[in-house]
This record gives structure tokens, C-alpha cells and sequence, in this order.
């Protein structure tokens, strides 16, 4: 080892790392004034730049961690979610379709359901290249995403061949053919037992994918945070070493430089520490109170639409119809959940939860010993969504979808009345003025729903550029924060080794 | 109390599934946040500080996946899904609650399975004494409160099974005026009777396998359930009885994880997706139940959602 003192005041480590064996060398040089002073300076201009490289990487971490859940990940799985929607949405135009039989005027008439099933094929392959994209590398999914792709052409098929059987048929609106309602179930086995299952597990799946990279990305800046921290203090302590050396050894009041460079390096910590903090606030709230609120109420989009769908298949399959209308009940129990045994107190149950909100019934009571009879609550993807904390424009909109929600049962209602009581042709007359693309009850309710969920977007993309924002200043505070630092320890130094020249 | 049951505990000591006053207290407030909650960078920093010494990870309760070894609920009576024979237990259950721990990462020997009836599902996934549980537990909105659920892995149909000497029932209509059999505590005829507004008379079996001797001594016209579960028994005797083929509701049969644990829950849905790719769901379904005329579904079941 070399025992020049510039050497030797190269870093901190070497005082203590100093050579026993030649005590007189480092030692008695590090004894006098001016490599003392060395060693102080270099040792600040080491911390500094320590808790400048920690403050950048962690802050670039967070930079990443917003931009990819801004515009990469969080769109992404949104419009993987929108997949399942599109699907529903197809089955449901077909089902009417059939539905209408040569009444082709009925509701917005044949050509417009044909047209919006046209859209949604359309839509249902965007999504699926977006989901493609956003799978790949995933073996699993990817086999996935291949699946729905293939299955989508042979639903295709056969739910064409059932349109033109029952076209060919000239079936009267209400019945229809045989052939081609043979024909028709196995599309829509299809569609729902393996094709809308894998497009809705791909939407989960992409939500999963989300939430690892967030989770993952907020340890990451948790940590970060807590080395800049750590950094800073230290930072803090060296400088304040200095000053109290200074202080002793030229009994001086004050080293104003040093003592501005430290509060400088104090509100640099700080700051640092408060905008990673306010940040990954942000980023979660855009995730969970945006992005997955958004994304729980498409899904509840989607499952209405099929819901809406099992109306047409309860008036076209009237073999299955039992079975139709129980699936009903049960896609209309996952949209807003309230206890009920059938759609009769089903129908009164989601009256009570329009006419009460924003308060919900059966919030807020214990849960009994047995805990079996006791009213779960307001639950489903409306609930749930009641439950979250809503901003007031929200809870204005959610208002507004329940009580649309509960227009549409009061509809189902009175098309199973008119179905029971015989009156077929009324009950598919209700059914097509529920569907009707202007002014249905189920149109309404989609509307009101796309309000919310546009709200939910707004909140996600707000979060994400409040985020951003805060971040962003640090790109030029950061490096000049850290230049003044630098700049006013000189200033502080220069003097007192200038003495020693 | 098994060596094996002591080091259950004591894993789940340190998690906040032990306790289930506490977890009862979260439920019963129901504050109804269904994401990991917002906590500040700097809490989940500051908790880190603290468990770095205990080697966990910061802010976050344990995983499932995180124990050296798995304890798993499954039925020990009810044929072709669980069932307990000479200490052993097998059916479609089990072999689907192994497959999913392979899938988890955790080795055969590490794998504890338990018997558990249906009352006792819930009370043992928040008590910690099981960590999984794979035991024809429908996923119900209620139960969701309290439970998180991976998959479904099945979803099952309720239907009717009459004997197969009776050729009138065709449809769940066709039961007005029959005598319908349940097992004690569940709800599955009152579906037909208050549900569908179908008249039928409602007999309650100490349990569903009492429902299939009354319904072979002519005690009962139908047992009506999960078709999964007549299965089983029909594999037992296939001549005996038969199937309406008339399946009215569904019921998801979802892996009941601690509520909460939502990473366990994405590793079962990733595992479930597996099983049916590699064709494991297609063979298991048709060893257990292949020998019945059930029309078994042989494509993956549409997820519930970790959250």
C-alpha cells in the first residue's frame, strides 16, 4: 500500500483499513489538518453521490413501475377483459336473431342485430391479438388464446348453419326449427362451457399478471425507499461530522456552506422519500380503485349480456327454458348479489338495494353464531363495487346503473309474466323491446354501466399521471439538487485547505 | 394431535389466518375492500425494517405457497370424490387435490391430506388447520366472504337421479307429486320446490348415501343433487339407477384457500389450466366417473377471480 496522504483519503475505508505495521506512515499523515480535511471532502462527495445513485434508481423504478401500468400492462388486460364481453355479445345477437325467426322487424329489427354481431366478431378478434401479445411467453395461455381462436371459426360454423336451417325453415318468430335449435345448442355449449370460460380466465389471468408486476415493482420501491433513507442519514451524519470537526478544530461558529449543503442533502432525502411515497400511493390507487374496479364492472357488462342472452335462449328452447331461467338468476346473482331462493324474490330483493343506495341492505349486521342464516349482505360485482370507496361522481353513476339494473328485472318480470300466462308473441315482443339498441331497458343499463366504468378509467389515468407528474420533477431537481450539494461543499472546504497552502 | 399437526399450527402461527376472532372481526365489519389494501410505501418500508429480522416478507401475510408443506381438506365420505378407506383416502377429490399441489411446487411426501365434512370447511380453512381444501365445496357468494377460491375445477350440475326401472321422469318437471330425497342440510330439493315451483314432497336423509339405499327400497322417487356427486354413487351400482340428464343450476367446486391469499389462488388457477391442457382433468374425470352416462365437460371451467 501506497501511504501517500492523496491515496490514502481516497475513501473512508482506508483510515480504518490503515497499516498496523507502519504506523507512523497513514496514520501520522492522516494526523495533520489539511488530509483530514481530504479525507472529510472525499468521504462527502462519496455519500453524496451514494444517495444520488440510490434516489435516481429507486425513482427510475417507480418511473417504470407507472409507465408500465399506465400504458402497457393495465390497457392490455383491460382489453383482454373486453374479450369475454365481445363473446357474450355475439351469442346474444345470434340467440335473437334465431329469436325473431321471419319476424324480422321485431325490436331494432334483424339487420341491426346482424350488424352488432359483426361488431363484436370484430371486437372479440382485437381483443384476442391483444391478448396474444400479452400471454406470450406464457405456454399456458398462449394454448389458451390459440383454443378460443380455433373454437371461435367452429362456432362460427355451426351457429351459421342453424341461421340458414331456420331461414330456410321460414320459421315464424318463436319457434324455431328443430334442426336448427339442435344446431344452435351445440354453438352455444360451445361458446359457453369452453370458448367464453378461457376468454374470461385469459381477462383473470392478464389481471394476475398485473397485479404480480405491481406488487412486485411497489417491494422493489419499498426497498428503494428505505435505501435512500438510509443514504440520506448517513449522508447527513457525515456531513454534519464535518462540520462538527471544522467547528473544533478552527473554532468556528458555523461553516454556513456545509451547513446549507446539509439542508440541502436533508430536504433532498425527504423529498425523494415523500414523492416515492405519494407515488406508490398513487400507483395502487390507480390500480385498485381504477384499473380492477373497471375491470370487475366490464365483467359485470359481460355477464349481463349473457344474461340478457339466456332471456332469448328461455323463449326459444322452451324444453330448457327451466334451465335457462335458472342460469338466469345465477349470472344475475353474480352481477348483484342478494340472497334469494328464485327470481321472484330476487326481483324484490335488487328493488330494495336501487331504491335504498347509497345505503345497502344487510350491511353492517353481525354475523349471528350459526352464521348460515344471517344476511351476507349486498354482494356481486355492483356490490362490491358499492363497497369500494367511491368518489361522488362515482357513486352518482353507480346510482344510476342499480337503478337501470333493477328496470331490466322489472322487464324480465313482465316477459316471463307474458311467457307463463301464454302469450308468447308478447313475451318475445318484451323480450326485443328489452334488446332494442336505442331504448331497451338492457341498452340503459349498458349505457349507465359504460358511464361508471369510464370513471373508474378516468380515476385509473389520473392516478397514473398524478404519479407520473410528481416523479417526473426529480429528472432535473435530482442531478442540480445533488450539483448544488457539490458545489457548497466546495465552497465550504476550498477556504480551510486554501489555509494550509 | 399428530408431530405433523403441531408444525401446521405453529406455521400459521405468525399469520393473522390463526386467529379467527380476528378474522371473524374483519368479516363481521365487512369493510369490503377486496384488494390487497392501499398501505403507504412508507408503512410497507417501516414493516420491513421490523420483519427483516423474522426473514418475512415486508408488509404481506404468508402464503400458502410458502409452507414446506401442505395440508389439504378433502371429503372422506362421499364415493368417487373422497373417500376414506383403510387410512387412504380416493376419488376424483384427491387425486385432483395432488395433482394441484405438484403443480405448487410441493413434493408428494409433503402433502397432508384430511378429512373434512361439509359443515366444517369453512372453520378449518380460517382456524389454519387445513390449507387447502378440495371437497365439493360449491364457490357461493356468501362463502366468499370468508373464504378465497381458487378455480372452479369442476363446475358441477345439479340433476336427478331416479332407478333405472322408472322411465317417466324426463324432465325436473316431471318430479310434481314424487317423493325427492336430500341429505340433511342441504338445499338442493328446496331448488325444485321453491325455486322452479315444482310440487314435490321433500324427504330428508340423514345423508346422501341414506337418499340412494331409500331410493333403491323405494323410500324416495329421486335424490336430487350435484350430479358429480350422484355420480359416485352410480358408479358404485351403474345398473341400478339412471340419470335424468336434466341439469338445472350450476355449482362451481372451488379450491377454498385462506381468504386473502391471492397469490395461492393465481398458482390453483394456473395449476387447474394445466390439468386440462395435459389432458390429467379429461383421465380423472373418466377413471371416476367414465363408467356412468353423466355427460361430463371435459374443457376448463370458467375462473372465479382471485379477489
Amino acid at each position: 500500500m501506497t501511504t501517500t496522504a492523496s491515496t490514502s483519503a481516497h475513501g473512508p475505508s482506508s483510515s480504518s483499513s490503515g497499516d498496523d505495521r507502519n504506523p507512523s506512515g497513514v496514520r501520522a499523515r492522516l494526523r495533520t489538518t489539511p488530509a483530514r480535511l481530504w479525507l472529510l471532502a472525499v468521504a462527502s462527495v462519496v455519500v453524496v453521490a451514494g444517495l444520488f445513485v440510490s434516489a435516481g434508481s429507486t425513482l427510475g423504478q417507480a418511473r417504470d413501475g407507472v409507465e408500465v401500468l399506465g400504458e402497457d400492462a393495465g390497457p392490455q388486460a383491460m382489453a383482454t377483459t373486453e374479450l369475454y364481453l365481445a363473446l357474450a355479445d355475439m351469442d346474444a345477437h345470434m340467440a335473437d336473431v334465431l329469436l325473431m325467426g321471419t319476424g324480422h322487424g321485431l325490436g331494432s329489427g334483424r339487420e341491426v342485430a346482424e350488424e352488432q354481431y359483426e361488431a363484436s366478431r370484430t371486437r372479440a378478434n382485437e381483443a384476442l391479438l391483444q391478448a396474444a401479445s400479452l400471454t406470450e411467453g406464457d405456454s399456458i395461455e398462449e394454448r389458451n388464446v390459440q383454443a378460443v381462436l380455433d373454437g371461435l371459426g367452429e362456432y362460427e360454423r355451426t351457429v351459421g348453419e342453424a341461421l340458414l336451417l331456420n331461414d330456410e325453415a321460414e320459421a315464424p318468430s318463436g319457434e324455431v326449427d328443430e334442426t336448427a335449435l339442435r344446431r344452435y345448442r351445440e354453438g352455444s355449449r360451445l361458446m359457453h362451457t369452453d370458448l367464453m370460460p378461457k376468454a374470461f380466465n385469459l381477462g383473470l389471468g392478464s389481471s394476475a399478471i398485473v397485479r404480480a408486476n405491481h406488487e412486485e415493482g411497489q417491494d422493489e420501491v419499498a426497498l428503494g425507499l428505505l435505501r435512500v433513507g438510509g443514504t440520506g442519514v448517513l449522508t447527513i451524519g457525515v456531513l454534519v461530522g464535518f462540520q462538527l470537526y471544522l467547528r473544533r478544530r478552527f473554532r468556528r461558529r458555523l461553516n454556513a456552506p456545509l451547513l446549507t449543503a446539509t439542508a440541502v442533502t436533508a430536504a433532498l432525502t425527504v423529498g425523494v422519500v415523500l414523492t416515492l411515497d405519494a407515488a406508490g400511493g398513487d400507483q395502487s390507487r390507480a390500480k385498485e380503485e381504477g384499473l380492477d374496479a373497471a375491470m370487475a364492472l366490464s365483467r359485470a357488462g359481460a355477464v349481463a349480456t349473457d344474461m340478457q342472452a339466456d332471456q332469448s335462449r328461455y323463449l326459444l328452447d322452451p324444453e330448457l327454458a327451466d334451465n335457462h331461467q335458472q342460469v338466469y338468476l345465477e349470472r344475475a346473482q353474480a352481477v348483484l348479489f342478494r340472497p334469494a331462493g328464485n327470481l321472484e324474490e330476487y326481483y324484490g330483493q335488487v328493488a330494495e338495494v336501487a331504491d335504498t343506495y347509497p345505503d345497502l341492505p344487510g350491511e353492517g349486521e353481525q354475523p349471528g353464531e350459526d352464521g348460515e342464516d344471517t344476511d351476507p349482505g349486498t354482494l356481486g360485482y355492483l356490490g362490491e363495487d358499492a363497497r369500494d370507496s367511491l368518489l361522488p361522481a362515482e357513486r352518482g353513476a353507480l346510482g344510476e346503473v342499480l337503478s337501470a339494473y333493477d328496470t331490466l328485472q322489472e322487464e324480465d318480470r313482465r316477459m316471463r309474466e307474458l311467457s307463463e300466462g301464454g302469450d308468447r308473441s308478447g313475451a318475445i315482443g318484451a323480450r326485443m323491446d328489452i334488446a332494442h339498441h336505442e331504448d331497451g331497458a338492457f341498452t340503459d343499463y349498458t349505457e349507465a354501466l359504460d358511464r361508471l366504468i369510464d370513471l373508474h378509467g378516468r380515476q385509473f389515468e389520473a392516478g397514473i399521471e398524478s404519479g407520473e407528474r410528481a416523479l417526473s420533477v426529480w429528472t432535473w431537481l435530482l442531478p442540480t439538487a445533488t450539483l448544488l450539494v457539490l458545489v457548497l461543499l466546495a465552497a465550504g472546504v476550498r477556504p480551510r485547505l486554501a489555509e494550509y497552502r | 394431535m399428530t408431530p405433523r399437526d403441531e408444525d401446521q399450527v405453529v406455521f400459521f402461527e405468525s399469520s393473522r389466518f390463526a386467529d379467527p376472532e380476528t378474522f371473524r372481526g374483519a368479516s363481521a365489519g365487512r369493510v369490503g375492500k377486496r384488494h390487497r389494501p392501499t398501505t403507504s410505501l412508507l408503512a410497507a418500508a417501516a414493516a420491513g425494517v421490523l420483519t427483516l429480522a423474522a426473514c418475512a416478507a415486508p408488509g404481506e401475510e404468508a402464503s400458502v405457497l410458502e409452507g414446506d408443506t401442505i395440508t389439504i381438506g378433502v371429503k372422506f365420505d362421499q364415493p368417487g370424490l373422497g373417500l376414506a378407506e383403510d387410512g387412504e383416502f380416493a376419488g376424483f377429490d384427491v387425486d385432483v387435490a395432488h395433482y394441484l399441489a405438484g403443480e405448487m411446487g410441493f413434493d408428494r411426501e409433503d402433502v397432508e391430506v384430511a378429512g373434512v365434512t361439509s359443515v366444517e370447511r369453512e372453520d378449518k380453512i380460517i382456524g389454519g388447520e387445513v390449507d387447502m381444501v378440495v371437497a365439493t365445496y360449491s364457490i357461493t357468494p356468501e362463502r366468499k366472504t370468508e373464504v378465497t377460491f381458487g378455480g372452479p375445477y369442476y363446475v358441477a350440475k345439479q340433476d336427478i337421479l331416479v332407478s333405472a326401472d322408472d322411465t317417466d321422469t324426463e324432465t325436473v318437471r316431471d318430479l310434481e307429486g314424487l317423493d325427492v330425497c336430500q341429505g340433511e342440510g342441504s338445499n338442493s330439493a328446496s331448488r325444485i320446490t321453491d325455486g322452479l315451483g315444482i310440487d314435490a314432497t321433500v324427504s330428508d336423509a340423514p345423508s346422501y348415501s341414506h337418499c340412494i339405499d331409500w331410493l333403491g327400497d323405494g323410500r324416495a322417487d329421486a335424490v336430487s343433487t350435484d350430479n358429480l356427486i350422484l355420480a359416485g354413487f352410480l358408479a358404485e351400482d351403474p345398473s341400478a339407477y339412471r340419470f335424468v340428464n336434466y341439469p338445472f343450476t350450476d355449482e362451481k367446486y372451488g379450491v377454498g384457500l385462506p381468504y386473502g391469499d391471492v397469490e395461492a389462488c393465481e398458482a390453483v388457477n394456473k395449476a387447474i389450466n394445466r390439468m386440462y391442457q395435459d389432458g390429467t382433468a379429461g383421465e380423472l374425470l373418466e377413471e371416476w366417473f367414465g363408467s356412468t352416462d353423466l355427460e361430463l365437460v371435459r374443457t376448463v371451467p370458467q375462473f372465479e377471480g382471485c379477489n
